[in-house]
């Protein structure tokens, strides 16, 4: 069991939160990760993207993906990198609250309206856990309850009431896409 | 990243660098804030106190190095380390050290391969040179950290850690365990106040001439001994790593984090039926040459990929085995905020470099 | 029967190993036997590292019976910062020129100073780099000759002299700071009770000390051996007022 996930958007919508939440996650789990960052130095509206590597078996990757089975976009901005290493028919998971899937080829593309469900789910921050969950449903590397936890340990002391939130847009995420 | 023992903690590169160390007993760091050593600083900072040791944020990297060679000298297991800018500020220092015959771990955290001189052939002064372990990833990073301790105190000399941004930001699962290694002797050289008025009071100086009731071997037997140490050193401390070497008719040889894009490359290449191997240094000093002569024996072709604008390369058309199969076809390549690698550090350019190397 | 010769006093230190090769009427020397009379009053010889600069005072390293670290120039501080946070129970002193410390060193020791290390730092002032054959320094007084302001130090072209002693006084972390001279003879017994208080403070935690000590250079001043004291009193001391400095309130 492996994949390697790109996820991207713009600084502020928590991808670096929801990569390292999905790492840890696996390391918990006893799986392998690898887990590479890189980010300008704006704190909101600059490029934000994560490679993330999970392996069951001896974990063997590079830090700069040469090809990546499934890419989450957050924002259509700074994608590029990512569509340009997803495999052909590899999985685009794509919040459609803010980035039109439409334009999306030779790709296996879902489209989650992230950012809506997690309004609907009293969790308006939390459009990135949303679309963790799906990914999780899609791609079964871990539970929603191992997410929640490497999430639990994650979130800094002062961010602690969103855990709540974060929780229950896990949940709603999960549950708004349909495993093959 | 290659990992095989159970993992237990997800860690970035200078958070693991951070525990290996702890695990080999450091209890003295001091560092001054650059990209990407920063992140070095910042977990011994919050560590080292929780270990009873000691971080210091120090008001420069000359400060910095002082300060462990301060420490080192009363016998700690001591470490500092800065990018090669900073490091650059500790040359006088690291070659101090060396003469002085103190153990220190240095942490080049550099921001891409254009350091590979500065650690091989020193810019102090004097017949120095410095154990360099080059990691190609941070699981092989863990291990160095703890190799290089031990190392340090078995020949009491400065020694470094070449690390980059791959290994610094990139997080893993890794396990931080501590390593046996061979006993060492005491360190009765060191100061601690105690033979004080013996008239047999001990002494650190570079030029090592004694007191007038004990006197030392003066520079020209210290200097010449320092010199031989050395030279014993490389003979015995080279280390590297053959990758699909054999039948290879062209031999890459990469360090560090283009060791790591460079073996991906040859097992794609070797899957397109390319009769290619990997060469890697793992001490960049001492340099193997013989290993590299040996891997090299039967190659047609030696192509030498490193991030700048052709260091080790040197090395490689001294030792190789002949010298008019070694071409470079690495590069200066810089990620735009200058922090980082460029666009070369990447499967696919590597991969085409190869390629046309070998059309 | 033949008397047995009975030792009733030593001309000094047991501590000094062997004599200095200084020039006549250096007034280093003095300092370091005084130092050296402190450490074994004290009773402190057996767990006191000295940290050593570069300067003619670098050959003190062969004649202290003392344990040294010879450093490099101006890092003194750095490495006894090193040397006390690992061995915190020994106890640490830097040995500077004025060269050393005021100018390749003026950070460290400011730093150290500020960072309120529970170490002692000795400043030996003569004004003047005297191991390279007398060149002007930070503290070269106006008006004083050397080499490189052959018609005495011009504010002009040379700029101002550095009182190292103040800045430090000025910061808190700081517990004691004095400026002593071995010119004179009650120069001398000052200074000596200078350097035993300043051991005294970090004996008791209370942070960073430093003792400025004038002493004569005759040879970098230009000046008969004899004619030290004199040029001192006139020169140094008057630019830098010997006493204890007072120091900051600590917030």
């Amino acid at each position: 069991m492996r994949d390697e996930v790109i996820i991207t958007g713009i600084g502020g919508q928590g991808i670096q939160l929801m990569a390292k939440t999905l790492a840890l996650a696996a390391t918990r789990a006893g799986l392998q990760a690898m887990l590479a960052s890189d980010f300008g130095g704006e704190m909101r509206g600059g490029p934000s993207q994560a490679s993330v590597v999970v392996d069951d078996q001896r974990l063997r990757s590079l830090p700069i993906l040469p090809a990546a089975s499934s890419v989450v976009l957050m924002h259509h901005k700074h994608s590029e990198f990512a569509l340009s290493r997803l495999v052909p028919g590899g999985l685009a998971l794509v919040n459609s609250s803010v980035a039109d899937p439409a334009a999306i080829r030779d790709a296996d593309v879902v489209a989650v309206p992230a950012l809506d469900i997690a309004r609907a789910a009293d969790a308006p921050n939390a459009a990135g856990f949303v679309m963790l969950g799906a990914y999780m449903t899609l791609r079964r590397l871990v539970g929603v309850t191992a997410l929640g936890d490497a999430m639990r340990e994650l979130v800094p002391p002062y961010r602690a009431q969103h855990v709540a939130a974060n929780l229950r847009a896990l949940e709603a995420g999960a549950g708004a896409v349909f495993a093959a | 990243m290659t990992s095989t023992a159970p993992a237990r903690q997800l860690l970035d590169g200078c958070a693991a660098i951070t525990e290996s160390a702890i695990a080999a007993g450091c209890r003295f760091f001091a560092g001054y804030p650059m990209s990407p050593f920063t992140g070095l600083l910042e977990n011994m900072s919050r560590r080292l106190p929780e270990v009873g040791g000691h971080c210091l944020n120090a008001e420069s990297e000359l400060e910095a190095v002082n300060m462990a060679l301060g420490a080192a000298a009363a016998g700690a297991r001591a470490a500092t380390g800065s990018c090669g800018q900073g490091l650059a500020l500790m040359q006088e220092a690291i070659a101090e050290l060396a003469l002085n015959e103190l153990p220190l771990l240095v942490v080049n955290m550099a921001r891409n391969q254009q350091d590979y001189f500065q650690a091989t052939r020193g810019g102090g002064w004097g017949d120095y040179r410095t154990i360099t372990l080059a990691p190609k990833d941070v699981p092989e990073a863990v291990e160095h950290t703890q190799l290089l301790f031990h190392l340090a105190d078995r020949y009491r000399a400065p020694v470094i850690l070449y690390g980059d941004p791959l290994i610094a930001q990139t997080h893993v699962s890794v396990d931080v365990a501590a390593r046996d290694f061979d006993p060492l002797p005491p360190k009765d050289w060191a100061l601690d106040g105690t033979s004080g008025g013996t008239g047999h009071s001990r002494q650190i100086w570079t030029w090592a001439m004694g007191k007038v009731s004990a006197p030392g071997p003066g520079p020209d037997r210290h200097w010449r001994a320092v010199a031989a140490k050395f030279d014993q050193i490389a003979h015995d401390e080279a280390r590297s790593e053959a990758y699909r070497i054999d039948g290879a008719e062209t031999v890459i040889v990469a360090f560090g984090s283009a060791a790591l894009f460079a073996e991906h490359v040859v097992d794609e290449l070797r899957e397109d039926g390319h009769r290619i191997g990997l060469f890697r240094p793992v001490t960049l000093w001492p340099f193997p040459a013989a290993d590299l002569a040996a891997a090299t024996r039967d190659a047609r072709r030696v192509l030498v990929f490193e991030l700048n604008a052709g260091q080790m390369l040197d090395d490689v058309r001294q030792f190789a085995h002949d010298r008019d199969t070694v071409r470079f076809i690495g590069g200066v390549s810089i990620h735009a905020s200058g922090l980082s690698y460029g666009p070369l550090l990447d499967v696919a350019p590597i991969r085409s470099r190869i390629l046309e190397a070998v059309a | 029967m033949t008397e047995v010769p009975r030792l009733v006093a030593r001309d000094r230190p047991e501590l000094i190993l062997g004599d200095h090769g200084l020039c006549p009427g250096c007034g280093e020397p003095v300092a370091l036997r005084i130092l050296l009379e402190v450490l074994e009053e004290l009773d402190i010889v057996r767990r006191s590292i000295g940290v050593v600069g570069h300067g003619c005072y670098g050959s003190f390293v062969q004649i202290m019976d003392v344990e040294v670290l010879q450093c490099l120039h101006g890092r003194a501080p750095s490495c006894a910062t090193g040397i006390k946070r690992v061995r915190p129970d020994t106890v640490v002193f830097t040995m500077q020129g004025d060269g050393d410390m005021v100018n390749e060193g003026l950070q460290e020791v400011l730093h150290t100073a500020a960072r309120g290390e529970n170490v002692t730092c000795i400043l030996l002032n003569n004004g003047v780099f005297g191991d390279t054959g007398g060149h002007q320094t930070a503290t070269t007084v106006v008006g004083q000759r050397t080499k490189t302001s052959l018609d005495g130090r011009n504010p002009e072209t040379h700029g101002y002299p550095i009182p190292v002693a103040d800045l430090v006084a000025s910061l808190a972390g700081v517990s004691y700071v004095a400026r002593g001279a071995v010119s004179t003879a009650g120069g001398v017994a000052r200074t000596k009770r200078m350097l035993q208080t300043a051991f005294e403070h970090q004996l008791a935690g209370d942070g960073f000390g430093l003792v400025e000590i004038l002493t004569m250079c005759p040879t970098g001043w230009f000046v008969p051996a004899g004619s030290g004291p004199d040029y001192l009193t006139g020169s140094l001391e008057a630019a830098y007022p010997l006493g204890e400095l007072s120091l900051r309130e600590r917030a």
